[in-house]
């Protein structure tokens, strides 16, 4: 009996479909985004950090010294562990399944963030390409700048639900939309 | 009823119309008004009954330190008491109500305790009804409580939402007034990041209220021109609307934001108030400085308002306080506001000066009594008059409103907020903001400041000055020149003597000068004593208008400096915050995050109950049709595990990878046994100590490769044992090469057990999973039946066969569901954590029921389990101390019913045969109890004293809380297969 | 209401992303130290008023243990430094 297994995004209760009528301020949910967390063994955070950033394909978030998220939408599962396991002093697991990632853009992205997370995203403080791990809407997470109004937030699955309807309300006051990202 | 309106002037919309109702009469006021503006242009000076007395009262300020005016603003579940009427923008549709009078505000019979004031001084509540003692819960209080007291509270659920948010800047001005806009102003135009907040709906503070010309335009054009630059600024936030209420350290300000309490119709999508937690590099305080009521006798008559409140509702609401006004002041605002109601027709009966002499501009034909008093007020429901005295000649005078002026106080409050007091200043007979270092300073008036001119070069150069000191290039700023403005000093007057009537320092505590010299002699001279005897300051408004006088008043009556009495404490808030806005979103089921499992749909749709675990939401048991209660389905799934297969999701477990070359030497040092052999492919129970010797915590650790393990923890400490590693790797062995990360949310895990797991669990698995392949504690990697690659681990926590079986989590639902189909025929069966927790029990597994901080692996029977040949580990020193190897420790026995249909529940204490409950006799307690279904009776784990040498003394279960006594055979925990049979199929 | 902390790692902070676990002082001792030792580590604390030095844990950030060098009275915070580094260098003892 072969398994004929169906694959569930968490947030599957709280949207449906793909994005149709989206507004400009929007909340854009990856559906099966690939992610790694990335750790640098005993002293070789600078040489793994380097190595990361030289992966094409990968993009790089920092969790923490001698840690990091990569996430990739070009590579799949089993050749971003490869890329990874050929990286001197680094250990990684596939979280990519624990982990949901939300992509929040538009004009007013950085007011309705600021409703969630307690760090300044003035884009000279919180530039284009900057990440760290916070507290968004009561838990960890890590959030990046990926454009000036575009923010990509990666937080526990367990605690997606709680945190996507936490955001839609902050966002209601901006007409905020939310959507499966199209694949 | 006469309109007090005037025809033309103020920032009014004459055009804007708005209806709205007062104790159910209709009313019409503009847009730009606020409910006290409007009540006053509609003749409605009576707003309100006093605390205490019931003394009809009218709005007394036109700004946030409004003691009197408080109405209950809405109606039904938004209704909100004790709305400063002065502080309420009007809107269409309004409807305020006026607080504590029956039947209504003309006719209050609780003005009886007027006529009783004479006995109802300060502490009369505490002498008169102290005896007997039960009375005052029962009795006294709920008399006082519903005969003083202000608006009442709706029970019903607020059906508004309410937000927070985060801000940051480099400069925060708080108040926008003429420093603040100027401060404001010279900050953004050097490039700083600034936030300028107001707690009223329109920029300019007391500009809006002025007459003069500011850089050649009126003062109102002024501030509508600089707002409009500001506004066109990237680098400023306006915030109209907002109190900052609190400063906090670390440069936190705390301010509410009311974002559509002034509209009709609130949107749905828009909260009702915001909170807001502003960062700040520099803050400067630019709140402004609050007239001083005076103290003289019936100085709280409907009427008797102050100067620069008469002087706001002429100037910026376009409405005359009276149609004539009598003055009494002891500095230049008396004169000025006389001057501004003269120069818009209004009568002017009189100017009583306090003072001998002034230089103050005298309006033509009005007269002034120099050297005079007022000692009483004439009027009901409305100032009909005044009784003034000079050298003992007493007069007369006729007038409808009276304005008041004792001076003025800088509004400091935000800065004493963090411990530092306000400064005594005799030059300027006020309490002066503290130094609390260059990060938050005081500008304009607020920082004592008098003229108007000299308020705007001193926002200006503050404004300017800290931006320079965070970096930013100097700006010169060019402060407008001001034209027509007076010299608001004065001379300290903190108590008219001769009065005829209660003068009050208090208005809405109701207390008087009688009250203050009370308390002096009855002992309670400290000024916080003062306070708390009197009430003084203790009132909603927090004694923003009448703590100046209270302290200048005890000062006098013991003959020294308001500086020696010095000021009770600051606290925030400011002004009052309402309990939504401090909750944000936060409330009901968004009080804390929710956490659910991949297998959280599955266990919906096969009927879970859930419960609460922490932040999870767990499965606790799955109702099947014609099931009437919990126990029946618990026993069912029991069963189902004992004699078939049970599926269990315990996703919820916590789950950490441990990487590295030093991973096996760190778990050696974390658990007390011994992991340094554990072979690859294979897992491990492990057991967790404090450094104290106690118990932590315990799991399964199984190895997948030579330096990779995965650990489990229990759901509840999931969270503490990744700490406590996170501690343990970067505080005591910084050096080991070990990493971790918690992959709890990648892998939904669920436990297949029962005698028929492994045949259900092969019909999905492509591996061979039989006794030789994967024997118990086996763990590997394995692929589903169609390539899903998952983990495998043989391990039990039922006794049974039992399996766990962990997939990506986005794949846990539907493989959940393929094994309810591929377990169908054996009978799988849905089991939630009352049948686990019932299960171990029967086994005697222990969890933190038994784990409870103060066991010792030894008292659970895990003593085995402690490794003292490694030559460290966590918790092993202090493990062999005296006291945790006492002969007498409790010990873990498992307990049965002497008659088997007895129950008894867990908490219960154990007493040997005849012996009274107490300390000395205790001899344990239980920690767990179920009814097994197995065994067909309660049991129960318990802690005893020397609990294993005792097999099969009966003793008494002994339960004071449920007043229950049943007697119990002291067995071994393990009630089910004791020789763990079923455990190795 | 808030204060903030600057976690070397992360910058600045609010309070509700730090767990405290107590003093930082205490090292653990040798497993052969004496019990005397292993007792004043386990239990006893100084309870100082004014400055002070304890662990934080930046739970909701970069996951790792700091000390955090303040005054407990003031709350004025005089260095925040990651208690691996703060261990290792001995000169950073006060």
């Amino acid at each position: 009996m072969a398994l004929n297994l169906v694959h569930r995004h968490v947030l599957d209760d709280h949207i449906s479909g793909f994005e149709t009528g989206k507004n400009p301020n929007h909340l854009s949910v990856a559906r099966r985004p690939v992610i790694f967390s990335v750790l640098a063994l005993q002293g070789r955070d600078g040489d793994v950090g380097a190595a990361l950033s030289s992966v094409a394909g990968f993009s790089v978030r920092c969790s923490g010294p001698g840690e990091w998220l990569i996430v990739s939408d070009t590579i799949g599962p089993e050749a971003a562990a490869g890329a990874l396991a050929a990286i001197d002093g680094a250990t990684f697991a596939d979280q990519s399944d624990g982990k949901v990632l939300m992509a929040l853009y538009g004009p007013s992205a950085r007011k309705i963030l600021a409703k969630c997370v307690a760090v300044d995203l003035h884009r000279d403080v919180f530039a284009k390409g900057y990440s760290a791990s916070m507290l968004c809407c009561q838990v960890a997470s890590n959030v990046m700048r990926t454009m000036d109004d575009q923010f990509e937030i990666i937080l526990p699955r367990s605690y997606a639900g709680f945190v996507f309807e936490t955001m839609m309300e902050m966002g209601r006051e901006y007409a905020l939309t939310a959507g499966f990202a199209s694949p | 009823m006469s309109s007090f309106r005037l025809d033309a002037g103020g920032l009014v919309n004459r055009s804007d119309a708005l209806s709205f109702s007062f104790d159910g009469k209709s009313f019409t006021g503009f847009s730009g008004d606020t409910l006290a503006s409007a009540l006053l242009a509609n003749d409605q000076m009576l707003v309100g009954r006093s605390f205490k007395y019931h003394r009809p009262r009218g709005v007394v300020t036109a700004g946030s330190a409004e003691p009197n005016a408080l109405v209950t603003v809405g109606a039904g579940a938004r209704a909100e008491p004790n709305a400063r009427a002065t502080m309420v923008e009007l809107h269409s549709g309004l409807s305020a109500v006026s607080q504590n009078r029956f039947p209504s505000l003309k006719h209050d019979f609780g003005a009886v305790n007027g006529l009783l004031s004479p006995f109802l001084g300060a502490g009369f509540y505490y002498k008169t009804f102290m005896w007997p003692k039960p009375f005052w819960e029962k009795v006294y209080e709920p008399l006082i409580r519903r005969a003083a007291g202000l608006g009442k509270v709706t029970l019903a659920a607020d059906p508004d939402r309410y937000e927070k948010s985060w801000a940051h800047c480099d400069l925060l001005v708080v108040g926008g007034g003429p420093a603040g806009l100027m401060a404001a102003l010279a900050a953004a135009r050097a490039g700083a990041r600034v936030i300028l907040a107001d707690e009223g709906f329109r920029f300019g503070g007391s500009m809006l209220s002025e007459t003069v010309t500011i850089g050649g335009l009126p003062a109102q054009d002024f501030v509508r021109q600089t707002i409009e630059e500001l506004a066109t600024l990237a680098n400023v936030t306006l915030m109209p609307r907002t109190t900052v209420f609190g400063w906090y350290d670390d440069m936190v300000f705390g301010a509410v934001e009311r974002v559509q309490k002034h509209v009709s119709q609130p949107s749905a999508d828009l909260p009702m108030e915001r909170l807001w937690r502003i960062v700040a590099r520099r803050a400067i305080l630019s709140s402004g400085a609050e007239e001083r009521p005076l103290v003289f006798g019936g100085n709280d008559r409907p009427g008797v308002m102050t100067a620069n409140a008469a002087r706001t509702y002429l100037n910026r609401y376009g409405v005359a306080v009276g149609s004539r006004v009598a003055v009494f002041t002891n500095g230049g605002s008396g004169y000025r506001t006389a001057s501004d109601l003269v120069a818009r027709g209004i009568e002017v009966t009189a100017i009583v000066d306090a003072r001998q002499t002034a230089q103050d501009t005298v309006p033509d034909g009005v007269r002034v009594i120099r050297n005079g008093s007022i000692i009483s007020t004439k009027g009901r429901h409305r100032l009909s008059g005044i009784i003034t005295a000079r050298s003992g000649f007493e007069e007369v005078i006729s007038c409808d409103a009276l304005a008041m002026s004792g001076g003025w106080s800088p509004i400091v409050h935000l800065m004493c907020q963090r411990g530092a007091k306000p400064v005594w200043s005799d030059e300027a007979q006020g309490f002066m903001a503290p130094d609390v270092g260059a990060g938050f300073v005081a500008a304009g008036s607020a920082a004592g400041v008098e003229r108007l001119s000299d308020c705007l070069r001193d926002g200006a150069a503050k404004g300017a000055a800290s931006a320079a000191a965070l970096g930013f290039a100097p700006y010169d700023v060019n402060t407008p020149d001001v034209e027509g403005e007076y010299d608001p000093s004065f001379a300290p007057l903190w108590y008219v003597p001769g009065a005829r009537d209660k003068a009050f320092v208090d208005f809405q505590n109701d207390v008087a000068v009688s009250d203050l010299g009370l308390s002096q002699r009855e002992g309670f001279s400290h000024i916080e004593h003062t306070k708390r005897y009197t009430t003084a300051g203790m009132a909603t408004d927090q004694g923003k208008l009448g703590n100046v006088a209270t302290i200048g008043i005890v000062a006098g009556m013991r003959g020294v400096s308001p500086a020696e009495i010095g000021t009770t404490t600051f606290r925030p808030f400011y002004t009052p915050v309402s309990f939504g806005a401090l909750a944000g979103a936060e409330r009901a089921e968004h009080l804390r995050p929710v956490r659910t499992s991949p297998l959280h749909g599955w266990a919906k749709k096969n009927g879970a109950s859930f419960v609460e675990s922490g932040l999870w939401y767990r499965s606790a048991w799955f109702v099947r049709a014609g099931e009437t209660g919990w126990r029946e389905s618990v026993d069912r799934e029991v069963r189902a595990v004992r004699e078939a297969v049970g599926i269990c999701d315990v996703s919820t477990l916590g789950k950490i990878e441990i990487f590295g070359s030093g991973a096996a030497e760190f778990l050696n040092r974390i658990y007390s046994n011994s992991f340094l052999k554990l072979p690859v492919g294979k897992a491990r129970y492990g057991l967790m100590l404090r450094e104290d010797g106690m118990v932590s915590d315990d799991g399964t650790t199984s190895r997948l490769s030579d330096s990779h393990y995965v650990m489990t923890t229990t759901t509840a400490y999931a969270g503490e044992v990744l700490a406590h590693m996170e501690f343990a790797a970067q505080t005591f062995w910084p050096d080991l090469d070990v990493r971790f990360v918690s992959t709890s949310d990648q892998w939904a895990q669920m436990s297949i057990a029962g005698p028929k797991a492994r045949v259900v669990l092969s019909r999905i698995v492509e591996d061979d999973i039989s006794a030789q392949a994967l024997p118990l504690l086996g763990a590997r990697t394995v692929t589903l039946k169609g390539g899903l690659q998952a983990r495998l681990f043989r391990i039990s926590f039922s006794g049974e066969l039992a399996f766990e079986l962990a997939v990506p989590a986005g794949y846990g639902e539907s493989v959940a569901d393929a094994l309810m189909d591929a377990g169908r025929d054996a009978g799988i069966t849905a089991y939630g954590v009352e049948a686990l927790n019932v299960l171990r029990i029967e086994k005697g597994f222990v969890t933190h029921s038994e784990l409870d901080g103060r066991t010792t692996a030894d008292d659970v029977g895990l003593g085995r389990m402690m490794a003292m040949q490694k030559p460290d580990f966590i918790g092993k020193r202090l493990s062999t101390r005296f006291g945790l190897t006492a002969a007498d420790r409790l010990q873990l026995v498992g307990l049965k019913p002497v008659e088997i249909d007895k129950e008894f529940k867990a908490g219960a204490h154990l007493l040997k045969e005849n012996a009274t409950p107490s300390m000395a006799n205790d001899q344990g307690f239980v920690s767990s109890v179920c009814h097994s279904p197995t065994l067909g009776h309660c049991i129960g784990l318990a802690m005893l004293k020397s609990g294993r040498e005792r097999l099969g003394e009966r003793i008494h279960v002994w339960d004071g809380l449920r007043g229950t006594d049943v007697v119990a055979e002291v067995c071994s925990p393990v009630f089910v297969d004791p020789d763990a049979t079923r455990l190795h199929l | 209401m808030a204060s903030l902390i600057t976690c070397p790692h992360c910058g600045v902070r609010p309070k509700e992303e730090f767990s405290i676990r107590g003093a930082a002082g205490p090292v653990r001792p040798s497993p052969s130290a004496r019990q005397e030792v292993w007792h004043a580590y386990a239990y006893v604390r100084d309870n100082p008023k004014g400055r002070y030095q304890e662990y934080w844990h930046h739970a909701g950030g970069c996951r790792r243990w700091l000390v955090v060098d303040r005054d407990n009275v003031t709350h004025a915070v005089f260095a925040v430094i990651d208690a691996t580094e703060w261990h290792k260098t001995a000169g950073s003892r006060i």
